[in-house]
């Protein structure tokens, strides 16, 4: 199968993902864009665009960009095809039982196998999540987080949404070396500062503290300010600013 | 055939907390001290700097400090009508490998037990009568807080705790937990900062007529040059104590504590990448001979040892010893045996506090023991009489972390993703701190440890099966603790919302997935009479006289506390007595 780059693969995701795709100031400023032109590590176009459709309903575009705007599929793509998708940390000894939700993953996959086998069933009729219209789409994704009506052979449901949904969360906020949360958009979004943490003269104060974000990578971020995400919050609950 | 080694004075299997603190004490008394410990070596100093050691999801959601589970696990059911399958991934808690164990991604909440804990079964028998133990195997641990008091202090000074005492000797003292036992000394540093939400904590605490103190926190809070000679620094309050290692000094740990005065030590010797299969026993069983590793090239070794120390963690100890045949398994059917008998876990619930925009808790800025806590329903620190429960908890208004791949609180009747979800989480995040009730476990005759028939780890051996739910004395417990967790928060000020979560509700099963605490407890309890524990009140096996066994498998009981203050004080009572009594006469302490 040819491998398409990423971008090209994702300009194919429909109406409601299209936007995702205009360059906006935050793609703009990626330092992760030179990864838009390579093949994929793991998925495959559908699986792809099956995921950033299913992450887009999970974190959708607002005054912050969605998960796939914010380089979630690629953080998913490298996840699966490095040591976590692989089983890194997954015991896979049989034999292998229903078990109970108490007993936890009983699934004889690694998360890489687990994705890729249930987006194959998932889509084995050949209707796409992509195809769905924004409601569909959102329907689709509240009866798979249910795990109900869903046969998907060795693959229970809650646990595929369970895991997709966890990697999309660590997608939008883990540091950007790991190529997600694109201009530190999960940071930005809730204030963290990032990774290089001092406080000592702050820790007891009531006030915001307006630190631009800054990663592993020291490459500092942009837009943020308290202030900022203040005003921002203030725009949309005026009755709520402080 | 395994190769073998010349002989050692002792054999310490494990190098975490109180592996290291036996090294240390033993090699100083004169013993040839071999450790043996299945992880890799790292240092605070090489390993654990920032800002690489500050990546959430390496640590906190990958969990690179804490054990395999392709290599090592355990088996899980909630009771014995149940097939338990395997842990496959780590959840409920975190246990650790490598230099310093699960001591280097602590978070340094380090308490000491009550006195009245440490004789649960006689105080509650006298206060209440003997019928409100009914149904469970609540024991006396076989020392009193006075015996073990000297060694709390110890530990303080090895880890320059800092916090506020509640009772010099004896005498009650402003701003401290009125509750705690005597100290023979105060805290050797000042208590840590307070932030916006704890100094609201506090002042609502105070005003319902509680009796509001600062956690006692091993986050040290200035330089500080510790009782072996090791230098701590000022904690950062940088919001990765949990889960990860301190690169700045400021945590105490194993390492910097006590690794580091005892590595140039002539009777010290380290071994790493090597995991301790089993002990061995000598022909009469009477006692042990040493230990067998798979060493670093995979090669089978046998270290013989006139000494056997397992320092293991609770969880492994438990499982060396019964893949080893020391001591008689539990039998849950006839409550016979021991090995394995009063597991227990701690039991936890939280009140979450959303605050409007007037007060900023930033909890990015935080530190594992920052906490502003109240022990009025804690142990029996409240009246019993009528609640048809014993234990409690402390009720502590924590901010540990702001981490943003796991920190999303989101008010009640928020979705659980998409727009609104994602609205939520951005108004909450710089505006709420958590309130945890971090409750006691009572031993019943229902929930142990024992080996699985069908799993095995690594090495071939048979996982350890642990059956566990929460007895309905800690259900009561819990909801009680957590109603008086959310009466503080609603009586708070500029509070929009208030959400409770109890681990342990009523209707609900123990779960092994999501992250609770690493307190596992119990398995080779402590006491004095060997037909309900383990270890004599020294430690020491009653089977194998020279077997001695550290950790929190020795509670009788889970304590309202973090096991670490508790479990290092058994650890130097414990030493106390081997360099000061066994070693030069090597001798069952006790009459069986
Ligand atoms: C996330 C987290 C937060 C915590 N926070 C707190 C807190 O705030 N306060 C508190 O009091 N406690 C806390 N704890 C608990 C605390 O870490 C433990 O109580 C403490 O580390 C126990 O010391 P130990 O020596 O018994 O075991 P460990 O420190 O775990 O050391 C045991 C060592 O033995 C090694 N080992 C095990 N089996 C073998 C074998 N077969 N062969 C060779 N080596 C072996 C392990 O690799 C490990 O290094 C926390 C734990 C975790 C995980």
């Amino acid at each position: 199968m040819p491998q398409f780059s990423r971008r090209a693969v994702l300009m194919q995701l429909g109406a409601s993902g299209l936007a995702a795709l205009t360059p906006g100031a935050a793609l703009a400023q990626n330092r992760y864009a030179e990864l838009d032109t390579q093949p994929w590590s793991y998925l495959d176009g559908n699986e792809a665009r099956f995921l950033a459709s299913m992450a887009d309903v999970l974190i959708p575009e607002d005054d912050f960009p969605s998960a796939s705007q914010a380089g979630v599929v690629d953080f998913i793509d490298l996840q699966l095809a490095g040591p976590y998708g692989q089983g890194a940390g997954l015991y896979l000894e049989g034999p292998f039982g229903d078990g109970t939700p108490e007993q936890g993953w009983q699934a004889d996959h690694t998360p890489a196998s687990l994705i890729r086998t249930g987006i194959a069933r998932l889509e084995r009729d050949d209707t796409r999540l992509v195809d769905l219209d924004a409601d569909e789409r959102e329907e689709f994704v509240t009866r798979l987080s249910e795990g109900k009506d869903f046969d998907l052979g060795d693959v229970p449901a809650k646990t595929l949404f369970d895991e997709i949904w966890a990697l999309v969360k660590e997608g939008y906020f883990a540091d950007p070396i790991y190529g997600g949360n694109k201009g530190y958009a999960g940071w930005e979004m809730v204030g963290f500062p990032g990774a290089h943490a001092y406080y000592p003269d702050h820790v007891d104060k009531n006030a915001p503290f307006p630190a631009p974000p800054r990663g592993i990578a020291h490459v500092p971020g942009t837009r943020h300010s308290a202030d900022t995400a203040s005003a921002l919050r203030g725009a949309d609950t005026p009755k709520e600013e402080g | 055939m395994a190769t073998q080694l010349p002989k050692t004075d002792v054999v310490i299997v494990g190098a975490g907390w109180t592996g290291l603190a036996a090294a240390k004490e033993l090699a100083d008394a004169g013993q040839r001290c071999v450790v043996i410990e299945r992880g890799d070596w790292r240092h605070d100093a090489s390993n654990f700097g920032a800002p690489e050691e500050h990546d959430e999801l390496k640590y906190a959601r990958r969990k690179e400090h804490m054990i395999d589970t392709p290599t090592k696990t355990l088996s899980f059911r909630n009771n014995a009508d149940q097939t338990a399958l395997p842990m496959r991934r780590l959840g409920s808690f975190l246990p650790g490998k490598g230099l310093g164990g699960a001591g280097i991604h602590w978070n340094g909440q380090l308490w000491r037990p009550l006195p009245s804990d440490l004789e649960m079964r006689s105080h509650y028998a006298d206060r209440y009568g003997e019928d409100i133990l009914k149904g469970m195997n609540v024991q006396d641990w076989g020392m009193t807080y006075d015996e073990l008091e000297p060694h709390f202090d110890f530990f303080d000074r090895v880890c320059g705790t800092s916090g506020v005492a509640g009772n010099l000797n004896g005498e009650t003292q402003d701003g401290g937990n009125p509750f705690e036992g005597p100290r023979s000394s105060d805290y050797p540093n000042p208590p840590m900062k307070a932030s916006p939400p704890l100094q609201m904590f506090r002042d609502t605490a105070e005003q319902m007529g509680y009796n509001p103190f600062h956690m006692p926190s091993a986050n040290v809070t200035r330089a500080y040059e510790n009782a072996y000679g090791a230098q701590l620094h000022p904690c950062t309050y940088c919001g990765f104590c949990e889960r990860f290692g301190c690169g700045y000094f400021a945590k105490a740990d194993p390492i910097v504590c006590i690794y580091d005065v005892v590595k140039d030590h002539e009777n010290f010797e380290l071994r790493m990448n090597s995991q301790v299969l089993r002990v061995e026993k000598s022909e009469d069983g009477k006692t042990a001979t040493g230990v067998t590793y798979v060493d670093e090239n995979g090669r089978e070794v046998f270290q013989p040892a006139d000494t056997v120390c397992l320092n293991a963690y609770a969880l492994w100890n438990v499982h060396l010893m019964l893949v080893s045949g020391l001591g008689t398994p539990y039998d849950p059917e006839t409550g016979e045996g021991t090995v394995g008998r009063n597991y227990a876990y701690q039991t936890i619930a939280a009140a979450s506090v959303f605050f409007d925009e007037n007060v900023w808790s930033n909890p990015f800025m935080g530190a594992g023991a920052l906490g502003m806590t109240i022990d009025d329903f804690n142990g029996d620190n409240f009246d019993h009489s009528d609640l048809g429960f014993v234990g409690g908890g402390y009720i502590s208004a924590n901010q540990t972390n702001g981490r943003p791949i796991n920190y999303h609180p989101t008010p009640p009747d928020t979705p659980k993703w998409g727009a609104e979800w994602k609205q939520a989480v951005r108004e909450n995040y710089l505006h709420h701190v958590g309130i945890v009730c971090h409750g006691s476990s009572v031993a019943v005759p229902q929930n142990y440890l024992d080996l699985d028939p069908t799993y095995k780890d690594a090495y071939g051996q048979p996982l350890l099966r642990m059956t566990f739910d929460f007895p309905e004395n800690d259900r009561k417990m819990s909801a009680y603790v957590l109603s008086k967790a959310e009466e503080i928060a609603r009586n708070m000020d500029n509070v929009r919302a208030v959400s409770t979560v109890n681990r342990a509700a009523e209707g609900e099963k123990y779960s092994i997935v999501p992250y609770q605490t690493t307190h596992n407890t119990g398995g080779a309890v402590i006491g004095s009479d060997p037909k309900t524990s383990v270890v004599n009140r020294y430690g020491q096996m009653w089977d194998h006289h020279n077997v001695f066994v550290f950790g929190a498998c020795l509670f009788p009981q889970n304590l309202g506390y973090n096991p670490t203050g508790p479990l290092m004080g058994l650890a130097y009572w414990t030493l106390d007595h081997m360099k000061n009594d066994y070693l030069q006469n090597p001798r069952p302490l006790m009459d069986a």
